[in-house]
């Protein structure tokens, strides 16, 4: 199984590249460099961690394509691969609905959606290939609509971490005609030695972030509409503060988190393994500091800690 | 003297680039966006911040019509993050053809201009929530990060060039000697009617620059000045005593034929109004000569010659030799 770490929340460019050297160090697969409207621009970012280390892949993502040009997309990996090798891997998705919002793309006015990431993932290989490059593309996909056209790309990046939800969106993509070769999960994390009630605190509105735009099919199917209703009312078109959290029942949190003491992190691994995930990539706060990623390390027990 | 590339130029070559900025003694290095080439203009730029210690690093310019302007200023924070203090951001509006080539027009480009630059500010304030309809922005809330990036303009006409003269750190120039000189009294003139200071503000000038050993480079300028010619309004062509008919001409067979045959019809006179030209020295004597028009900084751009790199070694000796006039700009 490959484990990332996901970077490049709330660190400036050089301490998330710090971050990257600690991660190759500490003999993790991936580092995933994420790209949201409020965060730094994610190809600077890559650039600059993959001018710190020599062989960790990079991925970039998620990446939304209605903010972002294909054409800008690939010319970004173009820059980064002629630069540095093909050691990077690209995840696109629809993006956060809330945040695309306030900088003047609303999804919701958006027609084929799938059909659109589709397209942009065809017109980025053919770029890259039209220079001789290769680009493993992830679709980051959480609901049905999505599944449905994870089988055409490279690999599919799940955004919950509930075995059981992700038992489901396995069958509904073989039912939708197959799944890609690589399976992950890409979900807010915290694994600990010693517990941090600050890095809990983050992991919470991580993970209540992700259940508050989480697909309508999914919090349908495993019955968390009623559970967020209060928190989703309260929100409206403000933003989440410690009123909206605590209207989130701690349940809804933990589908949607990696929250693990060291020793239950690998029997959770070895159930994902199960289910055939290959790669885990373990979202912010998990790389809230070096001491955190530590924590993980040993937790995989990786021999070069 | 700063040497200058754009996003269609090689990663060997900017790599090369990068690797010899700081021992060539280079003031700065600008990155010019050549829409929809395979480079990308941002992560380029960080190529060179990351692989150098001294140099400033510029990009000039990119276009904020065809991207979000949080990308715009998200990138530039995480160029300015990667070395503090290095990091210049040049602005213009795009070239016309490459913009609708997009879809994208651009109505009222000194207003639209004035709000990206002032919402580019605000956002770097990393303060609070930013709103407004022109640039798409509803209660955006920056990352709190407090980032101070130059910003550059690099325009043409008196209305936007006036803007810059306003709002901006600096004017990019490009084109004929004479506008040159017109632009820089026309800043001044601004400046000095709205109360600023002349020293807060950076002329920097990028012309096409090849150094000639032979007829083969001659050719390269003739290519070079074809199609710079060819995209220069009507207006400068006569401030740069160019024949409008024979630019005119140009066009047509470009339009025709492409670059190779329209530069057959570009006369010698022609090349040395729109490209700095000649040996090393000739080259950085003439460079220089604009320090006294108000240029505070040069730009050794592409082709430079037949071998980049010799010409960029050569012209970068010739310019650091111990009488250099080395103009020193703000930054």
């Amino acid at each position: 199984m490959l484990i990332g770490l996901n970077l490049n929340v709330n660190d400036t460019v050089p301490e998330t590249a710090a971050k990257c050297q600690e991660a190759e160090r500490l003999g993790l697969d991936y580092i995933w460099v994420s790209d949201l409207p409020s965060q730094r621009y994610a190809p600077v970012v890559a650039a600059a961690s993959a001018s710190a280390t020599e062989k960790i892949t990079i991925g970039l993502g998620l990446i939304s394509p209605f903010l972002h040009s294909p054409q800008q997309i690939a010319s970004s990996l173009t820059t980064l691969i002629e630069a540095y090798g093909e050691r990077f891997e690209l995840c696109i998705g629809p993006g956060d609905r809330d945040q695309l919002l306030r900088v003047g793309v609303n999804l919701d006015s958006l027609n084929g959606i799938p059909q659109r990431l589709l397209k942009t993932k065809i017109e980025i290989q053919e770029s890259l290939r039209k220079r001789g490059l290769e680009c493993r593309i992830w679709l980051g996909a959480q609901g049905p609509r999505l599944l449905k056209i994870a089988a055409s790309f490279d690999g599919v990046l799940l955004n919950y971490s509930s075995p059981k939800m992700i038992e489901w969106a396995l069958s509904l993509g073989h039912k939708a005609g197959g799944l890609p070769t690589n399976i992950g999960v890409f979900a807010p994390a915290y694994v600990y030695r010693s517990f941090n009630p600050k890095v809990y605190r983050i992991l919470e509105y991580a993970s209540a972030t992700v259940a508050l735009g989480a697909s309508r099919t999914v919090l349908e199917k495993f019955s968390l509409s009623e559970s967020l209703e209060p928190a989703l009312r309260k929100l409206g078109s403000g933003s989440l503060d410690s009123s909206v959290l605590e209207l989130i029942p701690r349940r809804v949190i933990e589908e949607f988190s990696i929250m693990k003491s060291q020793g239950d992190l690998q029997p959770y691994l070895d159930g994902l393994k199960r289910l055939e995930v290959e790669h885990v990539v373990f979202a912010y706060p998990q790389s809230y500091s070096i001491e955190t990623m530590i924590e993980l390390a040993e937790a995989l027990d990786h021999r070069t800690v | 003297m700063s040497v200058g590339f754009t996003t269609s130029t090689s990663i060997e070559m900017v790599e090369w680039i990068a690797r010899n900025a700081d021992s060539l003694d280079l003031y700065g290095v600008w990155v010019g966006e050549d829409i929809g080439r395979p480079q990308d203009i941002f992560t380029v730029t960080s190529l060179i911040l990351l692989e150098t210690k001294r140099v400033n690093v510029g990009i000039g310019v990119v276009s904020p019509f065809i991207r979000n302007i949080t990308t715009l200023a998200r990138a530039a924070a995480a160029l300015e993050e990667i070395s503090p203090g290095r990091f210049r951001l040049g602005l213009g509006v795009g070239g016309l053809q490459d913009l609708a080539s997009m879809g994208v027009k651009v109505e009222r480009p000194v207003e639209s201009m004035r709000k990206i630059v002032e919402a580019l500010r605000e956002i770097w304030k990393g303060q609070g929530r930013i709103s407004g309809k022109e640039i798409a922005l509803d209660h955006y809330r920056p990352q709190p990060s407090r980032i101070d990036v130059p910003i550059f303009m690099g325009v043409r006409g008196p209305k936007l060039v006036s803007l810059a003269a306003e709002i901006a750190d600096g004017l990019i120039l490009s084109g004929p000697r004479q506008y040159v000189k017109e632009m820089i009294r026309l800043v001044r003139e601004r400046r000095s009617t709205a109360g600023l200071a002349e020293n807060d503000f950076s002329f920097v000038l990028w012309v096409p620059t090849i150094m000639l050993s032979d007829d083969r480079d001659l050719e390269l300028a003739k290519r070079v000045v074809a199609v710079v010619a060819a995209d220069t309004p009507d207006s400068l062509l006569e401030e740069a005593g160019a024949s409008k008919e024979e630019v005119e001409e140009i066009r047509t067979v470009m339009r025709r034929g492409g670059v190779k045959e329209a530069a057959k019809l570009v006369s010698e006179k022609l090349v040395y109004e729109f490209c700095v030209s000649g040996d090393a020295e000739r080259i950085c004597e003439y460079l220089r000569s604009y320090s006294s028009l108000g240029v505070d900084e040069v730009i050794f751009g592409p082709p430079y010659g037949r071998d980049p790199r010799e010409a960029i070694q050569r012209v970068a000796k010739a310019w650091g030799g111990p009488d250099a006039d080395r103009t020193q700009p703000k930054r």
